[in-house]
């Protein structure tokens, strides 16, 4: 019993920065978007006891929009525009980063292009969205130019200024700069795959699509699993490129959750408002995380 | 003999101790002593040149009081409204003295009870009139004005429309032949489109309400006594604003920072700003503006000086305060600010030379002074109106939907949803 007691007074410390920093600001976040104040000597709630919060933010134009959904034109809500990079940017990294991996794995001088490609993952998000925000103005930017030599001069314009384009610009910038993450997981998963799989296939006369589909990919799966579940992560909590490229503009036609909550915190100070839209966002992470780290501690 | 050598000794040695003592207590009873060096730190909004200015102002106050240090921080208004709040929710502020041009943020703290009640502190009546209206809650006064500046219209190079012949106008029509010859003969966007948060854009479209709707249509639309979505409203925007952006004749909107030198080294021959573009470019002399043609009003704003409650210096902030809202303006408006006194005790001659005209104009009465719309509205009103003109700059078309959002945040604000 002693020993036992000893041993748990290691944990000690660790259990109350982990209470104090993590635990107690989750669950006074969570009353709060109830309008359930746990902060002694700071008044930061207004109304009573209530789901009325959530009722306001879920019915809000800014997180669902139903006339931008009818209309198929942004904005749609900032949950809808969370949605919409999911499914364009998690596909194309995780495509990217495995073709990417693989074709560099035999090329001599790849460690300098993965380090290129990785250079999107070194940079402070903040120098990230301003590169973004460069490479789509019309004036400097690279992506016009090319529409421009194109002849396609209705893409020759300033993507983050415009409504139509300001949330695929953005969507596109991300994606340079998470690619460099699944690249990185990838070559390493690569790594660890036994050479001689890969040569009997070869000799056995297996075309390398075969090898691709049958040996690689399958055998990468603990890999993707990780990119997939930490794309979809930082895809949802997406913040700073948006807030430093459009701001969510133009008329919150690039506005996401992150800085919707944002937005109630400091422009509105609406603090239980942006708890509210914090527990959502919890809400919507927790399912990911946690079939994550089934699969991560079932050892496949 | 040697006990009383020794008696001796110990006898002057307890007199010298006793006498420094005695020394010590009448030099510091009666010696007057440094006061205690007391640093202070002001929060502000300017940055880069504008900070250089204000600098100046911080400057001479140290050398009248040595025994205060300044601490300047520059953070724009927006941040220091999302700043400032959780920290005054727990008893603390991030400066001991704050200045915004944000009027309704002052007020609305203030209200809220973090700021201190300025209304003592100077004589309202040497100040412009209705300069204090903004920071002003049942009868408590939360700001003091700075100095102030005006957002009078179009400004332009005098040498660039030298070059081409060009004049200023001074009928709608003629507005519009300069815009359209400026686009098809000289070859570039006529007029400069400022962003970064977006206040440039509010700044262009109140000149045009307050054009074709008149000053007092700028303050019903701040009052709420007119919609947005009012024909009235829409008309302005319908048959003026929308034409002249469809038409290609504003850029899209970007950096106003950087708009200043491209406009200046003539890649837009326009540019809708305030008074302090004096200080931003290299040449004032060569800067003329003008309305658009029949205007009746002027925009003037001003920045807030607050005295946070929760600071540990109150005595030496409300002094710093005092002197910044009165002595201050009068160093600050001899810079190339660009910025002209709210404080009536500052004569016209103390003015740097190129703002003098508007300061006369504005002060005579020629034409109507008319507050900020945005900044008087506030809140999360005023980021949509900033939001929404950015959509309209680049889909004019979505006219109809920009009204019905402006007017659906504005009473959502009003009925404090």
């Amino acid at each position: 019993m002693k020993d036992v007691l000893e041993k748990a007074s290691f944990l000690i410390p660790a259990l109350l920065l982990i209470f104090t920093f993590v635990i107690y600001p989750t669950i006074a976040t969570i009353l709060l978007s109830f309008n359930i104040n746990l902060i002694p000597g700071v008044n930061l709630v207004e109304g009573s006891t209530s789901l009325e919060n959530y009722v306001k933010v879920l019915t809000s134009e800014e997180f669902i929009n139903p006339t931008g959904l009818r209309t198929s034109s942004f904005p749609m809500g900032a949950i809808v525009h969370n949605v919409i990079w999911i499914l364009i940017h998690l596909p194309a990294t995780t495509i990217l980063g495995l073709l990417l991996a693989v074709f560099l794995q035999n090329i001599k001088g790849s460690s300098i292009i993965r380090s290129m490609i990785f250079l999107g993952m070194v940079i402070p998000m903040v120098v990230g969205a301003l590169m973004i925000a460069f490479s789509f103005n019309k004036d400097m930017g690279i992506v016009p130019s090319i529409f421009k030599c194109l002849g396609i001069l209705s893409l020759y314009k300033t993507w983050t200024s415009y409504p139509d384009t300001a949330l695929l610009s953005l969507i596109i910038g991300s994606i340079w700069l998470w690619t460099g993450f699944s690249v990185t997981l990838y070559s390493a998963g690569l790594a660890s795959i036994p050479k001689e799989l890969i040569e009997a296939a070869k000799i056995d006369g297996a075309p390398f699509r075969v090898i691709l589909f049958k040996i690689i990919i399958p055998l990468l799966r603990p890999v993707t699993v990780t990119v997939v579940a930490m794309t979809i992560l930082w895809v949802l909590k997406i913040f700073d490129i948006v807030y430093v490229a459009t701001r969510g503009g133009p008329g919150g036609a690039s506005m996401v959750m992150a800085l919707l909550m944002w937005d109630y915190f400091a422009r509105m100070n609406a603090y239980t408002l942006s708890a509210t839209i914090a527990t959502l966002l919890t809400i919507i992470v927790l399912p990911v995380v946690i079939l994550w780290i089934r699969y991560a501690t079932r050892g496949e | 003999m040697a006990s009383l050598e020794k008696k001796v000794i110990s006898a002057a040695i307890i007199s010298l101790i006793i006498g420094i003592g005695i020394g010590y207590a009448i030099a510091y009873y009666t010696i007057p002593r440094p006061k205690p060096v007391v640093t202070l730190t002001v929060i502000g909004p300017w940055s880069g040149v504008e900070m250089e200015y204000f600098m100046k102002v911080l400057k001479a106050y140290e050398r009248e009081h040595p025994n205060i240090k300044i601490k300047y921080i520059a953070i724009r208004a927006e941040d220091l409204a999302a700043i400032a709040p959780p920290q005054f929710a727990a008893g603390k502020t991030p400066g001991d003295v704050l200045i915004t041009p944000w009027g309704w943020w002052v007020a609305s703290m203030g209200e809220k009870g973090h700021l201190v009640d300025l209304s003592e502190l100077v004589d309202k009546e040497e100040f412009v009139p209705g300069i204090f209206d903004p920071v002003t809650r049942n009868d408590k006064v939360y700001g003091l004005p700075f100095t102030a500046w005006a957002k009078p219209g179009f400004w332009h190079r005098k040498s660039f429309f030298e070059k081409y012949g060009l004049k200023v106008p001074e009928t709608w029509e003629e507005f519009k032949s300069l815009l359209k010859k400026i686009k098809e003969e000289i070859g570039i966007t006529p007029i400069a489109s400022g962003d970064g948060v977006g206040w440039p854009l509010s700044d262009t479209s109140e000149h045009f309400i307050i054009t074709f709707g008149g000053p007092e249509l700028q303050l019903k639309l701040i009052k709420g006594e007119v919609k947005w979505t009012d024909p009235e409203v829409r008309k302005i925007f319908e048959e003026y604003l929308v034409p002249l952006l469809k038409a290609g004749y504003f850029s899209e909107p970007k950096d106003w920072t950087a708009q200043v030198d491209l406009w200046w080294k003539g890649k837009y021959a326009l540019y809708f700003m305030g008074t302090w573009i004096t200080g931003m470019v290299p040449d004032p002399g060569d800067l003329g503006v003008f309305t658009l043609p029949g205007c009746k009003g002027i925009v003037m704003g001003t920045d807030y000086i607050s005295v946070s409650k929760y600071t540990p210096n109150l005595e030496e902030a409300l002094k710093l305060a005092r002197w910044l809202a009165t002595e201050g303006q009068r160093i600050h408006v001899g810079t190339k600010a660009g910025k002209f006194a709210t404080w009536l005790k500052v004569e016209l001659e103390e003015h740097w030379e190129p703002m003098r005209p508007v300061y006369k104009a504005l002060m005579t009465g020629e034409v109507a002074v008319v507050p900020d719309l945005d900044d008087a509205v506030g809140g999360k009103w005023q980021t949509t109106f900033w939001d929404q003109l950015k959509l309209l700059w680049t889909n004019p078309d979505k006219l109809d939907e920009v009204l019905s959002t402006l007017q659906r945040v504005y009473e959502e604000q009003a009925k404090g949803k």
